[in-house]
């Protein structure tokens, strides 16, 4: 026999598919949830139906989006011809946290990962190279991930975007900001070496 | 329980809880050991780029009673493969090792020849330049872990074939002679046959100079894979994905 009523087992069993989320923490929320209030339970239901329904991937940027094209890419006030390319929707708001990059993103949906069998042809890359293509594009800025898998997506990618006309960068690797060289492990100061600055 | 150390390569990682990781290591004392690393997908403090696949480490890790996880305390990096160019080929042909001692090696059961044939391969395995390094390795992988057979005799009939055509089938043990070849068989070229036996008196060291189009020996690598295939009773992810490559 169950140890909870059928629609609460139900309950936990999917909450429990959350990353991060094992048997107490859903046990935990599914009472939670059956304690609130019915409007609260009403909107956290919607909310989770919305974000099926509503959300959606933008045609231009693949950024996860309710309008189409995104907020970025339909902005008047943003560079349109400056594309940083990131590997997750998520990377987007480390970048915009700067409050310095003014221009456009598109976003892979992944990096290439020999071990888990994701090559190129797995990364949305077609619609970033037709809008280069279309002449649309000054400067591609790579900000994939400074690991293994995220270098092969890059050095990959620079291969494939190189136009005459298109500048390909990519972002710079180093000691972060505010830290001790003293702590750095050698990759990272070798390559805060390597991409030493004039000043 | 004392902290131990030993030199490593970390073969794989996976996220583990809201910040931490499990990681596949193997090391020079211990052969593959799994571990925890608290805290490692949250704070790059603490272990920085040590835990990218294929790095070479001293690792301090702590077995816990009763636990098969052990406590990653530390890793200091002693060779990445970050700090020369990684193309998609490479990053391939890095993945490949990776998988071939993750699902090869048993746990904690040391392999000295495997290790040091390993961190040489990886110093080895440049962009541009994988394919001599990976055939290296696949042979001597296969021959360390005892399931590479005589490759100048004839499986069936154990007429020498030297200097003879030899043949060899997903599903046969061996090298076949013209005689007792099955049913769809490939021919391993007299060439490919010849490297194998100068990579097994050679040093890797010092066939790092040769770079080798993906032709070459292409028949004695597949032989390889089949075997290993077979044994583990499996198909590689990163098998096919080297086939692939231009």
């Amino acid at each position: 026999m169950s140890k909870f009523a059928e629609p609460m087992a139900r309950l936990i069993d999917e909450l429990k598919k959350l990353p991060g989320i094992g048997a107490k923490n859903a046990q935990r929320l599914a009472f939670h949830i059956l304690r609130s209030s019915d409007d609260d339970a009403e909107a956290l239901a919607t909310a989770v139906r919305d974000i099926k329904a509503q959300l959606r991937l933008c045609s231009v940027c693949n950024n996860i989006t309710d309008v189409d094209p995104c907020s970025y890419c339909s902005s008047a006030t943003r560079n349109l011809r400056l594309v940083c390319v990131v590997e997750e929707p998520t990377n987007i708001a480390a970048i915009e946290k700067t409050r310095q990059y003014n221009g456009v993103y598109h976003v892979l949906h992944g990096s290439i990962s020999p071990l888990h069998g994701i090559g190129p042809e797995h990364l949305r890359i077609s619609n970033l190279l037709r809008r280069i293509d279309a002449g649309e594009v000054d400067e591609v800025i790579l900000a994939t991930n400074p690991t293994v898998e995220g270098e092969a997506t890059a050095v990959y990618l620079s291969q494939q975007i190189k136009r005459p006309g298109v500048r390909v960068t990519r972002i710079a690797t180093g000691i972060p900001a505010g830290s001790d060289i003293e702590y750095a492990d050698e990759v990272t100061m070798l390559k805060s070496l390597e991409g030493r600055r004039e000043i | 329980m004392p902290l131990k150390d030993s030199e490593a390569v970390v073969l794989r990682s996976y996220p583990l809880r809201e910040a931490d990781l499990l990681v596949t290591f193997f090391t020079r004392a211990e052969g593959k050991v799994r571990g925890v690393a608290r805290s490692a997908k949250k704070s790059k403090r603490r272990f920085g780029g040590a835990l990218e696949p294929l790095t070479c480490v001293k690792l301090y890790y702590e077995d816990r009673e009763r636990q098969e996880l052990a406590r990653i305390d530390s890793c200091e990096i002693l060779d990445s493969p970050l700090t020369t160019a990684v193309d998609y080929a490479r990053a391939v042909a890095l993945g490949h090792v990776a998988e071939l001692l993750d699902e090869l090696l048993p746990e904690r059961e040391a392999n000295d020849a495997l290790f040091r044939l390993t961190v040489a391969v990886l110093r080895s395995l440049r962009a541009g330049a994988i394919w001599m390094p990976l055939t290296y390795f696949e042979l001597w992988l296969t021959r360390l872990v005892g399931f590479l057979p005589e490759l100048g005799e004839c499986v069936v009939c154990g007429q020498t074939l030297n200097g003879s055509r030899a043949f060899y089938h997903a599903l046969a043990d061996g090298l076949m002679c013209a005689g007792d070849k099955r049913l769809a068989s490939s021919e391993m070229t007299p060439e490919s046959r010849a490297l194998a036996a100068q990579m097994f008196r050679t040093p890797v060291e010092t066939m790092a100079q040769q770079v080798w189009p993906k032709s070459k020996a292409a028949d004695l690598r597949k032989f390889l894979i089949q075997i290993l295939e077979r044994h583990l009773e499996k198909k590689l992810v990163t098998a096919s994905m080297l086939d692939k490559l231009q």
